[in-house]
């Protein structure tokens, strides 16, 4: 079956985004607030500083890049984000709720209810169908049965994989597995999604097709989306893009003069 | 959505053969366990299935009611010894017996119907009550004669017998009168048939050992027992029960640590989608479950065809002994089977709970 659902050749993205002079942390009421953030491993003379005084904010319904080569910190940004790792200083505010301070349990309930997760690996659990895995992450926050799998339907219908739900992982292509993780990850209607290098397994035209999939989805339900890529080909589809170089954090006024 | 069973679904023949082999480890476990006790109740059945509360031997017999020669007489003085409701003489011997037309050795018990001293295990008939009857554990079916070698005497059996041989033979149970005609006969010229045993009850409320330390005081010649002390001193019986519950509790321990690796590698296999599932939001607890039913489904699973194998072993083994399926033995088997591979099982769990999340994205 042929991955295409959108146009892969069109390089524009679905609408503009927020000026890319906005500040990066000046937004009081942003769904995502990030306040100095840092994450050190290790202690004494072995300890390597991941993240150093990381600061932004999203809007709800932005799509946001997160640029940077590979150990520079973005995939520990994202986790901290995401409740998946402790922040060593600074919080991190998903709407009223500060990650930073929620014990083990909390962080995986918060996870299952208000994050929706697209890696890059370990992404479709193997010994379930497409639409099975779509149903289990319903499963985690009790919602009833009969309208789980609506929504399951139509987000397999909407991402065009209605006539692969019955088939494992194994038997789908690279994107069609990436697909239906977006569809996972927004099976719980949760308000942030988090993508981490979603292209890395893709050709430039898959990759390309995946993220203007992924920010349809992301801008047509109103959430907030951030996606960690070092593919600066990608950054055309989001509205903002920060970058990281060896754990420090920057806004990128213009992401234009990234590719030079 | 049950993860247990969704992945049971796909993965079909990795879990098929799991539970072959832990039904293979379950058979082994049961066979053993059957064989062993069939073979320890052949060889002493008889005397654990006695309807008394003691038993007193001449004290010259080492524990060894087969060794003990007692006057009948015995039986009165036993019956005088104050906490003693009732006793009765019992004897013994091995002989050669015609059944079915053909010849073989057989145990024959001598016994006062209604009295202390009488078998248990009737699976069907009744207890021999007039001369000439005889209940049998492992020789011939109700109506059968049995001839005794080289008396002569002719037995009729009226009752069928579980659990109640001695020496792993074929067993006679037959009134004390028609033993002593058939020991008479056998022994030509004894001036009287002496008895093996005394079987005694207490008195309500009595304690057995203490009566039975009290006859080995009052009585001149004899030593009291209670029958557990009885069957636990029976010669050599010690050394076989040891033997046969090493082998059987070694290979309880060997088929429950294997059952433990099997799931363990089934995890460790696993570890990247558990990996996924802790990262977006599954807890540690629904993966242990998981984990716990997998291994309640395959130990039931193969627990039924390991019963099913052992059956058909039981119908299909020519051991020379009565094997019979204890409903007690296999059901506990079969809990401790799953209590411990649940126990073994906790070694998945704790990789599971060591899961670190964060992992899912390379964070670490």
């Amino acid at each position: 079956m042929n991955d295409p659902v959108v146009d892969a050749t069109s390089s524009t993205p679905d609408g503009p985004g927020p000026s890319p002079s906005q500040d990066a942390a000046g937004h009081p009421g942003a769904l995502l607030r990030v306040e100095n953030v840092s994450k050190v491993y290790g202690s004494g003379h072995t300890a390597v500083t991941a993240l150093d005084d990381a600061t932004m904010s999203v809007d709800q319904g932005e799509f946001v890049a997160l640029l940077g080569p590979s150990g520079s910190g973005k995939t520990t940004l994202i986790s901290i984000i995401g409740g998946l790792l402790s922040a060593s200083s600074g919080s991190v505010h998903i709407g009223n709720v500060d990650v930073t301070t929620l014990g083990g349990k909390e962080r995986t309930k918060f996870r299952a209810e208000r994050v929706g997760f697209v890696f890059q690996s370990a992404n479709l659990v193997p010994f379930l169908t497409a639409r099975e895995n779509l149903l289990y992450v319903a499963t985690l926050v009790k919602t009833p049965k009969k309208a789980a799998s609506q929504r399951a339907d139509q987000l397999l219908e909407e991402l065009g994989l209605a006539g692969r739900a019955k088939n494992l992982p194994e038997q789908l292509s690279g994107g069609e597995r990436q697909r239906v993780a977006i569809g996972r990850a927004l099976m719980n209607d949760p308000d942030l999604v988090l993508v981490d290098e979603p292209t890395a397994a893709l050709d430039t035209a898959l990759g390309r097709q995946v993220v203007q999939l992924l920010r349809r989805e992301i801008k047509d339900r109103g959430k907030t989306g951030i996606m960690v890529t070092h593919d600066l080909r990608m950054v055309e589809y989001t509205d903002r893009v920060f970058e990281i170089l060896d754990g420090h954090l920057t806004h990128v006024e213009s992401p234009s003069a990234l590719g030079h | 959505m049950s993860l247990a069973g969704s992945e049971i679904r796909r993965a079909k023949l990795r879990f098929g053969l799991l539970t072959g082999a832990v039904a293979l480890l379950v058979f082994l476990v049961l066979l053993l366990s059957t064989l062993s006790g069939a073979l320890v109740g052949a060889l002493i059945g008889a005397l654990q299935g006695l309807r008394a509360d003691g038993i007193v031997y001449a004290d010259f017999a080492r524990d060894n009611i087969a060794a003990s020669r007692l006057d009948p007489g015995s039986a009165e003085a036993v019956a005088a010894v104050p906490g003693v409701a009732a006793a009765s003489a019992v004897g013994t011997f091995t002989t050669a017996a015609q059944i079915e037309g053909a010849s073989a050795d057989v145990q024959i018990f001598g016994f006062v119907p209604g009295a202390p001293g009488a078998p248990s295990g009737l699976s069907s008939g009744r207890l021999p009550e007039s001369p000439g009857e005889v209940a049998v554990d492992g020789a011939g079916q109700i109506g059968d004669t049995i001839t005794l070698d080289p008396a002569g005497t002719e037995l009729t059996i009226v009752g069928l017998l579980r659990g109640a041989q001695f020496n792993a033979l074929p067993t006679l149970y037959t009134p004390l009168e028609t033993y002593d005609e058939a020991a008479a006969a056998t022994n030509p010229g004894l001036p009287f048939v002496p008895v093996n045993a005394v079987a005694f009850d207490v008195a309500d409320g009595a304690d057995a050992e203490a009566v039975a330390q009290a006859i080995t005081d009052a009585v001149p010649g004899v030593k009291g027992y209670t029958l557990d002390t009885a069957v636990a001193l029976i010669p050599g019986i010690e050394s076989i029960t040891q033997s046969f519950g090493i082998l059987v509790g070694l290979t309880f321990v060997i088929g429950i640590v294997v059952i433990g690796f099997f799931f363990l590698i089934l995890t460790v296999q696993k570890l990247k989608p558990f990996t996924l599932l802790r990262a977006i939001g599954t807890s540690t607890g629904r993966l242990a479950a998981t984990v716990a039913i997998q291994i309640t489904i395959v130990v039931l699973v193969a627990s039924a065809i390991a019963l099913a194998l052992t059956l058909l072993a039981v119908q299909g083994l020519n051991t020379g002994i009565p094997v019979n399926l204890d409903p007690g033995l296999i059901g506990g088997t079969i809990v401790a089977v799953w209590i411990f591979s649940l126990i073994a099982g906790l070694l998945s769990i704790r990789r599971i709970a060591r899961i670190d999340p964060a992992s899912a994205v390379g964070a670490r």
